[in-house]
């Protein structure tokens, strides 16, 4: 329990704008906050009460878990303060379910529970009262960086050393708390990295449990797993939370909703809306939860209706939605176009070895391809490999192109196909948003002027010079790259640092600069994999209104939805074979609109 | 990488204690470094390099493939000293190089006996893994538990910043980044790799740390240890390996001069 003084305050309304520290804040730049100067607040500890949603009154007479009353957190160098007068109670063995769009601060809440700020993360807070809990188990998103020792059994010892358990009784503890998460493991002397993502997370589970919580914090620890890690991680959950108070924070909650008690839900400003039970809360704020981006079970339903075609998502922000939509009369399969990319006894190789191969396979115009499988069975392979990142062998045709040759395969690829990686900022290479964009078409501008000088200067042995472009060209380039920004909806932003984008906007930055010099095709690692339902259903509209217009995308996804929705064809890579090749029978769009490659 | 480096088979060396090696290890440095007859140093050298691959526990291909380092740091010592050392009894010279009898005898003392300095700290690398020598210095010589668990922390890290550097090169080749002038390349590269390998380090870092905390890492309190660090048998094993072997070093070298000549300092 600790109160600490808030920072003076500077009083900004004219320019309040809701603060996150991961710079989710700059998508929900729209949201008003009724701001008073500091005193006023001070004055009204009732400021931000729930709204009602029947919240449930409870005995005041038992002592609670965990609780805040008038938390008010604030990040250095945030305009406003994240949370203003918040109050929340947490009985004993209950479970709690904490919901809202991102950057709401309901991680800052659970940091907060949990006693993590401000002891360990320093932020300047202050409450009227603060209680947390004796003893608690927290289990973080990221299964790579909760643990500091290379082997399991070493990282589960590292919590007994801590709490000083003599060595002799550390193995049994090590072993019981394993069974319990359902890590059957014969020796527990494992390489962490070993380990698949969901034996990581239930690795943290165990950790946490070995701490004997009365209270256990979840941090969205299923958002980085694929669903078999989903299903286990909740499952071990479910089986070790019994007698526990559980409080959960999750953008994911088809696991979950069966067995929480309660449901609190917050508003984008970090006040809560409503607290109830789930049922409750889903009867009557499922509007909040589209908008939120949460992925409640019906989520895909709503989006895209029960049938298969894309329909827009009118829960996303309107300046979201992609407007220059391509005319194209969906329904006219007459004609059959050339292949985008045709494979024939292609061939991925890492070290030597084949990681992916592909007997015969094609994408055509308009297809978009669900590329499925178990992890490491050679899904990212096969997409470098088709970049020309990793060696390979046999016929791979970029349209009517067939490279041969490390550097020319590279410089086709490069030019015919975009790939978008799965963290957006490996991919930055400048300072501002809009030279991002732009980064791409100048690239392009100098390709094509040097193709003609090339091959003269090549012949006479000369090196190749950079030209510096016109300024002229360079208009012209600053012109497509605010056009492009704008219709990704980054307009606002074009001056901004990449990296201070929120997650979903440097998702769709990195699609733009792929996108802008009209690539036809558009290689994906797992696009909507760790986000919320919102961002994952922009960046879903975005493959559609692209696939309409005549590019054909191939992502890697582990989403079902995704392959039974909106994909034209499910590739199947296991056990570095492509098996399968299906047509979903889901029409691709049937003429071309580019031309090929953009080299008109 | 890991696999690459498991020892196939366990020696002495590496049942002794991590602490107490470490201590003989640094003993030994000292006494290389106070060898100044080359007969000696030549003898330390081959017998290190023989206890090498015998004590390693690593297959010979590996250790052979590990130790072809030497050979460049052989030349290297060596060289400099051959080429522009000062002597009287001049052999051969032309400009500035100028090869004595003096020059070319320390030149091959500082080889050999940075062969055996070399040979010395890759044993003790090869035979002692870093969790065991952070118990063991926790334990035996008192290091704060707040160096050793961060330093075994990173040690995780490192693979993942190895792997990004791979995806940052993959991604920028994508872009074609690459383009432009060699020069203008060259100098923005520390740039490019650097913003987003930190960002994604520095946030990694601060992660593992909120979760060390979280599950009660405290440097001050008391703390009980997984591993325990006893010194056993093993340890008068290893102290009698390493001693037998440079006494033996350095009776071959009373007993069996192969250059006889006298101190290095000194003119020889």
């Amino acid at each position: 329990m600790e109160n600490r003084k808030v920072e003076p305050l500077r009083e900004r309304r004219a320019e309040a704008r809701p603060h996150k520290p991961d710079g989710e804040s700059a998508e929900r730049e729209n949201v008003q906050l009724q701001l008073g100067p500091l005193e006023e607040r001070v004055s009204m500890p009732g400021a931000a009460e729930p709204d009602g949603a029947g919240r449930p009154t409870r005995e005041e007479s038992e002592e609670p878990a965990a609780e805040a009353a008038g938390l008010r957190l604030k990040f250095p160098g945030a305009p406003d303060l994240l949370f203003r007068d918040l109050s929340l109670k947490i009985r004993r063995g209950e479970k709690v379910l904490l919901l809202g769009p991102s950057g709401c601060g309901k991680s800052t809440l659970l940091q907060v529970l949990g006693g993590i700020i401000p002891r360990v993360t320093e932020v300047p807070l202050k409450a009227e009262r603060l209680k947390v809990p004796e003893s608690a188990g927290i289990v973080f998103q990221d299964p790579d960086t909760q643990f500091c020792m290379p082997y399991v059994d070493e990282e589960l010892a590292f919590v007994l050393e801590n709490l000083a358990v003599p060595r002799e009784e550390m193995m049994p503890r090590i072993e019981a708390a394993l069974l319990q998460v359902g890590l059957n493991l014969p020796d527990p002397h494992v390489p962490i990295g070993s380990l698949s993502q969901g034996m990581k997370q239930r690795l943290a589970l165990a950790s946490a449990l070995l701490l004997e919580p009365d209270t256990l914090l979840l941090d969205e620890p299923s958002a980085l797993l694929d669903p078999e890690g989903r299903r286990t991680i909740w499952e071990a959950v479910r089986r070790v939370c019994e007698r526990r108070t559980v409080i959960i924070v999750e953008h994911r909650i088809e696991e979950v909703l069966d067995w929480v008690d309660r449901v609190v839900l917050f508003r984008d400003d970090g006040s809560i809306m409503a607290d109830g039970s789930a049922a409750a809360i889903f009867g009557r704020y499922r509007a909040e939860l589209r908008q939120y981006g949460i992925w409640y079970p019906e989520a895909w339903d709503d989006a895209y209706g029960r049938g298969i075609s894309g329909k827009g998502l009118d829960g996303a922000a309107p300046e979201q939605r992609i407007t220059a939509r391509a005319v194209l009369p969906a329904q006219e399969s007459g004609e059959v176009s050339e292949p985008l990319l045709r494979l024939e006894n292609f061939r991925v190789l890492r070290g030597g070895k084949v990681v992916c191969a592909v007997e015969s396979a094609a994408v055509m115009p308009g297809d978009l391809i669900a590329l499925t499988g178990p992890n490491g069975a050679g899904k990212s392979s096969l997409l470098l490999g088709l970049m020309g990142l990793l060696p390979r062998e046999g016929e791979c045709r970029y349209g009517a192109d067939a490279p041969v040759g490390r550097r020319e395969v590279r410089e086709t690829a490069a030019k015919r196909a975009a790939f978008v990686f799965q963290n957006p900022e490996f991919q930055f290479v400048t300072n501002r948003v809009l030279d991002e964009v732009a980064f791409t078409l100048r690239g392009e501008a100098e390709a094509a002027r040097n193709a003609g000088r090339r091959s003269v200067l090549a012949r006479l042995g000369l090196p190749r010079r950079r030209t510096k472009p016109g300024s002229g060209a360079e208009a012209g380039i600053a012109l497509r790259a605010d056009e492009c920004l704008n219709r990704f909806g980054l307009g606002d932003y074009a001056d901004r640092h990449p990296y201070l984008l929120s997650l979903g906007q440097k998702r769709r930055l990195s699609v733009a600069s792929a996108v802008v010099s009209d690539k036809p095709l558009l290689l994906l690692d797992e696009p909507t994999f760790g986000q919320d339902a919102r961002n994952a259903f922009a960046m879903l509209d975005l493959c559609e209104e692209l696939r309409a217009s005549g590019h054909a995308v191939l992502m890697i996804t582990h989403e079902n939805e995704i392959a039974e929705r909106l994909a034209t064809q499910v590739w199947r890579v296991e056990g570095g074979r492509l098996v399968s090749a299906e047509s979903t029978g889901r029409p691709r769009a049937s003429r071309v609109r580019l031309a090929e490659g953009g080299e008109a | 990488m890991k696999r690459f480096f498991e020892p196939s088979r366990r020696t002495w060396l590496h049942r002794a204690n991590p602490a107490v090696k470490l201590a003989l290890f640094v003993l030994l440095f000292v006494v290389t470094m106070l060898t100044h007859r080359i007969d000696a140093s030549f003898y330390l050298a081959c017998v290190f390099l023989l206890l090498l691959f015998a004590a390693s526990g690593y297959p010979i291909w590996k250790t052979a493939l590990l130790a072809s380092g030497f050979a460049l740091a052989f030349a290297s010592a060596s060289l400099t000293m051959i080429l522009f050392g000062k002597g009287s009894e001049i052999w051969w010279s032309f400009g500035p190089v100028a090869i004595s009898k003096e020059s070319f005898y320390r030149g091959l003392h500082l080889g050999f006996r940075s062969i055996a300095f070399g040979c010395q700290g890759l044993l003790f690398v090869l035979t002692t893994s870093s969790t065991g020598l952070f118990y063991a210095l926790m334990q035996r010589l008192k290091l704060s538990p707040k160096y050793a668990y961060s330093f075994m922390a990173s040690l995780r890290l490192m693979p993942m910043a190895l792997e990004e550097l791979r995806i940052r090169r993959d991604a920028l080749a994508v872009r074609g980044s690459g383009s432009g002038s060699r020069a203008g390349a060259l100098l923005r590269l520390p740039e490019r790799y650097a913003l987003p390998l930190l960002a994604q380090s520095i946030r990694r870092a601060q992660r593992t740390a909120a979760a060390m905390e979280v599950k009660r890492f405290d440097a001050g309190s008391r703390r009980t240890y997984y591993y325990s660090s006893p010194v056993t048998r093993s340890d008068a094993a290893a102290l009698l390996l390493l001693a037998g072997a440079t006494a033996a070093a350095l009776l071959l070298a009373q007993a069996l001069p192969v250059f006889n000549l006298g101190d290095m300092r000194m003119v020889p």
